[in-house]
């Protein structure tokens, strides 16, 4: 065997080690999470993190789903949930693609327009809700919609419909400007070019796009817990949060609540996933491959 | 079916600290039914021209009139492109991907909110015209080059516009199927009375399509004609070269001949005219070799003694390149019947009525 085929066997089997180090590290923590939440409320406080229940006990998802005194179940939270998250996904992601839409157009009229409108929303997408706390909620209030379903996905456009519009945007140039004078031409409106020409063809970009901003609104934590503070209101996210209190942490609640919170966005991922990276890829490369 | 008049239409772009004068104050008007040809070289705002008819452009200053109403101001697009009732084919065709060659043709005439009956009948008519029916239920990505045009031809005429625009219409062909895309091309605006205008910087598209031709340098028309009038009779070098082949060679002008080497060419001219030295203008069509000295073909004069350089073949035709035999660097291209051998001497022939004199500047005299 000569030197080469020596050098090149361990540079591979260290990045196959490199790689196991890094698959570890990351499946610990879900690890964890998934075989505490079956244990016991006194094994999960005096067993190792890493060891398997020398029982399988299913009383914290019990409890977790249907509630024990002071704490709520977190069925109906689950339920709020995607009922409030899947049409706030779908609407930003369809409002932010008109908004992209416009963008590309006006490019070519005034180009000033089209810069500045696109600032604001870079601005918009990655300022940090906790500045806006107060004003949002004050806002809310006034429009009557605090404390409600409404004030919500209120709250949630104002940070992801900007957010929706940037990833639209890298996806909009796939659009050739031809095909658009074509429409014009053929006696297309604006409205009848997004949905007919525009929205066809970036509706690879769109899905990715979607998919994103479903798993961000999923588990955006703060919105919720400013908006909807009343227990009867409260979403998965905050409702989760349940078990860690001042005095005690009631580990094996939090772990199973940990896997039910996660348990759909894994379930989307698992089956959507490929289109998520196939976006993200093709965001890399110029959105033209998609 | 309608008259394009056009005035002082002028289209600057700016970019950072240049202008570039795409459209430079341009009038003339095309009339109702009329096929107008823009030839000219590429960058020189020939599809700068079709867009500001098509109202994709706002003119910089001018106007465009559809008959007598007034489409396009400075500054200012009066009627847009949607309500223009104007049909565009663009150089890449421009169609929707995804949608069924039924539905590309049938957009136009579902955005003018036709019948469900109406629109199927008239998609099926013209799929039929343009022979298309069979590939209805196909994407355009799955078509050949030559249906994705014809595909962009039918849902252009579907819709019975006012005014037809082509932008390079055939440079995405094959050689091949360029000859029978003109012919139809041709036969559907005249069938049509179809007022159109082509744009191309291929003479032979020209040629085959338009009544009349204007040649477009630098944004201004340099000459606006009959194709054949300037095909014989280019008002500029440039013209010459932009409308076809041809041979350009510099020549010293001794009495009434032009002088190249040991090849004396007469010329309609007189030396007073002319200076002492001219560019000689002669297309490889106008000429031919022959072998032998011939008594005397009619309408052709012997200028001198040549010899062969290099023989090919192309698109139907021999193409040979030829020196006169005192100066080797010299060349020219004849179009010959058959091939003839590198080395052969012959007698070069020059149509007498097809000598094109032009002053050392480029400029036509005779």
């Amino acid at each position: 065997m000569n030197s080469r085929y020596v050098i090149k066997a361990i540079k591979y089997a260290l990045l196959q080690l490199v790689v196991a180090i890094f698959i570890i590290m990351w499946l610990a923590p879900l690890y964890a999470m998934l075989i505490g939440g079956f244990k016991t409320n006194m094994a999960a406080a005096s067993t190792p993190i890493f060891m398997p229940p020398s029982q399988i006990s299913t009383e914290a998802y019990y409890f977790d789903w249907f509630g024990f005194g002071t704490l709520i179940g977190l069925e109906y939270p689950m339920m709020r949930q995607l009922l409030i998250t899947v049409p706030v996904a779908l609407t930003s992601v369809i409002l932010g693609s008109m908004g992209a839409y416009y963008f590309y157009v006006e490019m070519e009229r005034r180009p000033w327009v089209s810069n500045f409108g696109f600032s604001i929303i870079s601005l918009a997408a990655f300022l940090p809700a906790q500045t806006l706390t107060i004003p949002i909620i004050k806002l809310t209030s006034s429009l009557g919609i605090y404390q409600t379903y409404w004030g919500l996905a209120f709250a949630y456009f104002v940070f992801y419909l900007p957010m929706s519009a940037l990833l639209m945007s890298m996806f909009l140039p796939v659009v050739p400007k031809y095909l658009l004078e074509s429409a014009r031409l053929d006696g297309a409106r604006d409205w009848a070019t997004f949905w007919h020409v525009v929205f066809p063809i970036v509706l690879p970009g769109f899905l990715s796009t979607l998919i994103f901003v479903f798993l961000m609104v999923w588990q955006d934590f703060f919105i919720p817990l400013i908006i909807a503070t009343k227990p009867s209101l409260y979403m998965l996210p905050v409702a989760a949060r349940q078990y860690v209190g001042g005095y005690a942490i009631l580990y094996n609640r939090s772990f199973a609540a940990g896997v039910i919170t996660s348990a759909i966005p894994l379930v989307i991922f698992a089956f959507l996933g490929r289109y998520f990276i196939r976006g993200l890829a093709a965001l890399g490369g110029g959105a033209k491959g998609v | 079916m309608v008259a394009i008049r056009v005035e002082n239409l002028t289209k600057y772009f700016r970019k950072g600290k240049n202008v570039i004068k795409a459209v430079d104050h341009v009038t003339f008007r095309v009339s109702d039914g009329v096929a107008f040809g823009i030839l000219g070289p590429s960058g020189h705002g020939k599809t700068t021209f079709l867009r500001l008819i098509a109202g994709l452009e706002v003119p910089t200053d001018g106007y465009i009139y559809f008959d007598d109403e007034l489409v396009s101001a400075p500054n200012r697009v009066v009627v847009e492109p949607e309500r223009r009732n104007v049909a565009m084919v663009f150089q890449n065709w421009a169609l929707y991907p995804n949608m069924t060659v039924y539905d590309n043709i049938a957009f136009p005439l579902k955005m003018a909110k036709m019948s469900k009956h109406e629109i199927d009948k008239r998609v099926r008519e013209i799929a039929e015209e343009l022979e298309l029916t069979h590939v209805l239920n196909h994407y355009p990505k799955e078509l050949s080059g030559g249906q994705q045009q014809r595909t962009a031809l039918a849902r252009a005429l579907v819709k019975n516009p006012k005014v037809l625009l082509l932008d390079e219409p055939f440079s995405n062909l094959d050689a091949a199927l360029r000859d029978s895309a003109r012919a139809l091309v041709r036969r559907i605006q005249r069938e049509r009375k179809l007022t159109t205008i082509i744009v191309s910087h291929d003479p032979a598209d020209i040629f085959s399509i338009a009544d009349i031709a204007g040649v477009i340098i630098d944004g201004k028309f340099a000459q606006v004609g009959n194709p054949s009038d300037i095909y014989s009779k280019p008002a500029t070098t440039i013209i010459a070269a932009l409308s076809g082949d041809v041979n350009l060679m510099s020549a010293k002008v001794i009495e009434e001949n032009a002088v190249i080497a040991n090849l004396k060419i007469p010329l309609p001219v007189s030396e007073k005219e002319v200076g002492d030295e001219a560019i000689v203008g002669i297309r490889p069509d106008e000429m031919k070799l022959l072998i032998e000295m011939a008594q005397g073909i009619q309408g052709f004069v012997n200028v001198g003694k040549v010899k062969v350089k290099v023989s090919s073949y192309s698109l139907g035709v021999f193409r040979v390149v030829i020196s006169p035999v005192t100066d080797e660097s010299i060349e020219l291209v004849v179009v010959s019947d058959e091939p003839i051998q590198p080395g052969t001497e012959a007698y070069l022939y020059v149509r007498k009525d097809r000598i094109k004199v032009f002053a050392k500047d480029g400029r036509l005299i005779a």
